[in-house]
């Protein structure tokens, strides 16, 4: 007999979030209550994994603790609740699982309103565990779709002072992309005479469809995802919806959401429509190169500390854009190792940026200077995550950017040097903002101005571990990612 | 000797309307006025025949009770005239307007002040509903166009039944004239069919529309009959009354205008159009003429088309423009008769059980909504939308009420509302040709409405409250009228806005019961027709 697990994950997510909601003042503990078990049962999938710790060619191709219950049935339509995970979305849950976790602690002491804060935190991480486990298009969607709403009210009622506009623009990009998302979903369900909404289903007959049907799907798709990563030209809901969201959401924001583009364009675009993908390969490779320089240049420019990492997010979204762009097995693992890397350094700088406002009234990075005698704590975890993004060995994105950008100089030989160069500006900013802020003689320093709380310090405390963890064994998620199917399928 | 029982026994539904009609105005006679009352009996009259349309769909557990012996139901004798006949999709139809009635009469329990009229409230609402019963089994273009009638006219009083307010009073004789001028192009419409075709009988019309001896007269006839109608269903661009209507009107009684009557024009099309004309056109999509035969399906399916992309793409932009929640409510109703006529242009099985899905969400979404604006009103709050500040922190359970049907009207997941317009759009889509197109405009005006949806909810939940917005819980009643239970609401009230919102995300998470009443109706319907 085997456990229906995922469901179960599913059910404890949502009874913890409704649990939250109706907790009052006990709303945290529950919160944490329920974190906790997502955690555990995470560790159980993982253990459960047939394709951890090592590689299994049997698993090739195939999904894990897949269920799949009729839902909607009509002559027309057959829609199912399908579920089941492998490698890629294996290492994404395990992200999720994380940064709810270090969300729920890092706003222990959330004021206002608490049970709604810490229920709308738990339905984003419930849809979005829903995106990477849903293995029928329509159930896709709607998970999807479940991340965005909770996410509008968290930028628009705990963010800050343009937080109206931010959360009205964030919903009303990522909506349209949506629309544009599903009408491709389901062209492409309808199109290629798929039996069921079942991804199996339509990878079994997309990969039928002409090239120009499947340029065309992949088009459309491209674009759903491609504003959730966000790629240049449609990146500027993100600084915006960033800066005006609560830390607990700009965590949430970079850590997960940003994901959900990646991995929906791998899981959705490139494994069902490979000649589309193929064709469209130049377009994705200039977006790639475009969001790289872009996101990169943009942040030298901030002087918002939020803003400069929202900004360097759009530059690192750029570097995994390229890993999928590549379409090499290579690449594509690069591209999820950089997706698990980023959400956990993201996380940790946004939280910084957060404690830095608490501290010091401003995330002006001129205003504040020499901070460090103040909170050391502080200083050291910018440091840790600073050093992190910026790519330094024996830190978690290192081997996730130097996968990249073998994989580049793989496929595209010369063109490595863009990234390459792009990595020095990553860098430049980064230490000039710690030589400013962290450096130097003191400025704008309140009196009363103090080291963070315990929760803030734990919760960042925790993501640096996990970042030196994985940095210096970054086979253990290589491994996971690796026993994909996707690494098995014909023409990636 | 006639068998009483096995006469009345089909109309168990219709006599129990009627009879809840009499003995509110009986009551009224002899003096029993309390809306406890008379809305009691007005809510049970509704349960009992919701509840016996509903066995007569065959629900399992009471399909033993089912009114219309199971032999009458979805079939057609040919050659036989009758004046009505009993199609499970009728029954579908039946319970949609009866859950509007429902909702309407067990929220006006609560109404605000100790008004007076409930009896004529009560009682012109079961005969409105009475009429769209008689509406949903009819199949004969006389007696359905007389069910109509008996429809309007209870609607064009129950406007003005007020008498005090100038605004309603307004919307009453607005309603009253343009109804009148689409009855006039309706029934013109009819006698001319009559005299194309020789018989009135939508089922005989079936059986010869195929050859028409004269298209000029049949086309005339159809044309006069689609704008007659199409001023019921609020199409553009026959829809000019509606915003004033519906925003004069009191809002219970709009909430009763756009989740039932709206969709008696609309059940008006599918019997008009889809039973004769689209399924007997030979080779449907095929040209008009064809061996000097009139063809009438495609002309009318294209004509449905471009009325269908027209109403939603209007009623969608002006209801951007609106600054006050009951026109803006008014015209999203508007563009959601666009996405229903969708599915009557398309005209195959799916396509109908899509729009059917879709009136059915509507009946709740629409109708829930326009509750809430009434209780919401009788707060003291002004018609602006910014007057609605603060509502979502001041009053959270009715804020989040209301902003579930604000999303599932928008067509967010995990609401009817999104269930309704996939599945509506999905059998677009899977009919092909240019009927895709239509499920792409559809799209574009599902993305299109979220902006002015989002920003009411913007208004609600993230505003901050103006100091002379919605009092809080403990100012209500300070001055003016008592205050009413549940939040000022009342009990009545907040039950419905309840089951609404309930309703919203139960059949937005497991639609399948539904959806496969609706769906097998559909498909006996595309086979018998009528």
């Amino acid at each position: 007999m085997t456990v229906p697990l995922l469901s179960l994950i599913v059910v404890s997510l949502a009874v913890g979030t409704v649990g939250t909601f109706l907790a009052g003042k006990w709303a945290r503990w529950v919160a944490l209550g329920a974190t906790v078990v997502f955690l555990l049962e995470v560790a159980v999938l993982f253990v459960a994994y047939p394709g951890w710790p090592g590689y299994d060619s049997a698993l090739v191709p195939g999904f894990a603790n897949g269920e799949t219950y009729s839902w909607i049935s009509v002559t027309w339509l057959h829609i199912n609740y399908s579920v089941g995970v492998d490698g890629i979305s294996l290492v994404l849950i395990l992200l999720t699982a994380i940064l709810q976790l270090a969300t729920v602690v890092y706003s222990w002491e959330e004021s206002k309103r608490p049970a709604a804060y810490f229920g709308l935190v738990q339905l984003t991480c419930l849809g979005c565990f829903g995106v990477f486990v849903a293995l029928d298009v329509l159930l896709f969607f709607l998970f999807w779709e479940a991340v965005l709403v909770p996410m509008f009210f968290l930028v628009g009622y705990w963010g800050g002072p343009q937080r109206r506009y931010a959360a009205l623009k964030f919903f009303i990009y990522t909506h349209v992309a949506s629309i544009v998302m599903l009408v491709g979903l389901l062209a492409m369900a309808f199109y290629s005479g798929a039996s069921s909404f079942d991804f199996s289903a339509i990878y079994a007959s997309a990969r039928g469809l002409s090239t120009v049907v499947q340029t065309f799907l992949f088009l459309a798709l491209f674009f759903g995802f491609g504003v959730k990563f966000p790629i240049v030209p449609f990146h500027t809901w993100l600084p915006d919806a960033h800066v005006e969201a609560p830390t607990g959401g700009s965590v949430l924001l970079a850590g997960l959401l940003l994901k959900l583009g990646g991995y929906g364009l791998i899981r959705w675009a490139v494994e069902t429509l490979p000649s589309g993908f193929h064709t469209l390969q130049p377009l994705l490779y200039l977006v790639a190169f475009v969001s790289i320089i872009w996101g990169s240049v943009l942040s030298l420019a901030q002087r918002d500390m939020k803003r400069l990492v929202a900004y360097s997010s759009i530059n690192h979204m750029g570097i995994v854009l390229l890993g999928i762009a590549l379409g090499t097995s290579l690449g594509l693992t690069a591209a999820v190792l950089l997706m698990f890397a980023h959400g956990v350094v993201s996380a940790l700088l946004f939280m910084a940026s957060g404690s830095v406002h608490h501290t010091f009234g401003t995330r002006d990075i001129p205003e504040v200077g020499g901070i460090t005698p103040t909170t050391p704590t502080l200083s050291t975890l910018i440091m840790v995550g600073s050093l992190a993004s910026l790519g330094l060995p024996a830190l978690i994105s290192f081997p996730a950017e130097f996968l990249a950008l073998l994989a580049t100089w793989n496929s595209l030989a010369y063109w490595v040097a863009i990234p390459l160069a792009i990595l020095v500006v990553t860098a430049g900013f980064y230490i000039w903002m710690m030589q400013r802020m962290l450096f130097g003689p003191p400025k704008g320093i309140p009196a009363e101005a103090h080291d963070v709380p315990w929760y803030e310090g734990a919760s960042m405390a925790m993501l640096v571990v996990l970042i030196v963890l994985f940095g210096i064994l970054p086979g253990l998620l290589v491994n996971v990612i690796l026993s994909s199917p996707i690494h098995g399928f014909p023409g990636t | 000797m006639v068998d009483l029982a096995s006469f009345a026994g089909p109309f168990l539904p219709e006599i129990l309307l009627l009879a809840g009609t009499l003995l509110v105005f009986l009551l009224d006679v002899v003096g029993v006025r309390r809306i406890e009352i008379t809305g009691g009996v007005a809510v049970g009259a509704v349960a009992l025949a919701l509840f016996f349309v509903l066995a007569d769909l065959g629900f399992a557990p009471i399909a033993f009770l089912a009114t219309v012996p199971s032999g009458q139901v979805d079939q057609f004798v040919p050659g036989a005239t009758p004046l009505y006949s009993f199609a499970s999709l009728g029954f579908v139809f039946q319970a949609i307007f009866l859950l509007a009635a429902l909702l309407v009469s067990l929220a006006s329990i609560s109404r605000p002040t100790g008004e007076r009229g409930a009896p004529i409230f009560y009682g012109l609402l079961l005969l409105a509903t009475l009429g769209m019963l008689l509406v949903a089994i009819a199949s004969d273009l006389i007696f359905l166009l007389l069910s109509i009638e008996l429809t309007s006219i209870s609607t064009y009083l129950l406007v003005g039944y007020t008498r005090k307010d100038v605004r309603s009073l307004e919307a009453a004789m607005k309603f009253y004239i343009i109804g009148a001028l689409s009855t006039t192009l309706s029934f013109f419409g009819a006698s001319l069919l009559y005299g194309a075709y020789g018989t009135t009988n939508l089922l005989a019309i079936r059986a010869v529309a195929g050859a028409v001896g004269s298209p000029v007269i049949v086309l005339l006839g159809y044309a006069f009959l689609i704008s007659g109608l199409s001023f019921k269903a609020t199409l553009v661009p026959f829809h000019a009354w509606a915003v004033d209507v519906y925003d004069g009107a009191p809002s219970d009684v709009t909430a009763f205008l756009t989740g039932a009557s709206k969709k008696v024009g609309l059940f008006a099309f599918y019997l008009v159009f889809l039973g004769p004309v689209l399924f007997v056109a030979p080779g449907a999509g095929g040209s008009p003429f064809s061996g000097g035969v009139l063809n009438l399906g495609p002309v009318v399916q294209l004509t449905l088309s471009v009325l269908a992309v027209v109403t939603m793409s209007v009623g969608n932009i002006l209801a951007l423009l609106q600054k006050e929640m009951k026109r803006m409510l008014a015209y999203s109703s508007i563009s959601q008769a666009g996405y229903m006529l969708i599915g009557i242009a398309v005209g195959t099985s799916p396509a109908i059980a899509g729009a059917t899905l879709q009136m059915f969400a509507h009946a709740f979404m629409k109708t829930g909504a326009f509750l809430v604006v009434a209780g919401v009103t009788a707060l003291g709050v002004g018609p602006l939308i910014d007057d609605w500040k603060g509502l979502g922190t001041r009053r959270p359970l009715l804020g989040v009420a209301f902003g579930l049907m604000l999303l599932s009207l928008a067509g967010v997941p995990l609401t009817v509302g999104f269930v309704s317009k996939f599945v509506l759009f999905s059998a677009a889509v899977e009919a092909q040709g240019y009927f895709v197109w239509l499920a792409v405009a559809g799209l574009l005006n599902s993305a299109l409405s979220v902006f002015y949806y989002a920003r009411v909810l913007k208004v609600i939940f993230f505003d901050q409250p103006a100091p002379t917005a919605l009092p809080s819980r403990a100012v209500v009643g300070g001055s003016g009228p008592p205050a009413l239970p549940a939040g000022g609401l009342g009990y009545a009230r907040a039950t419905a806005i309840a089951l609404v919102a309930v309703a919203i995300v139960v059949f937005g998470i497991y639609p399948q019961p539904v959806l496969s009443a609706i769906q097998s109706a559909a498909q006996h319907f595309v086979a018998v027709g009528a």
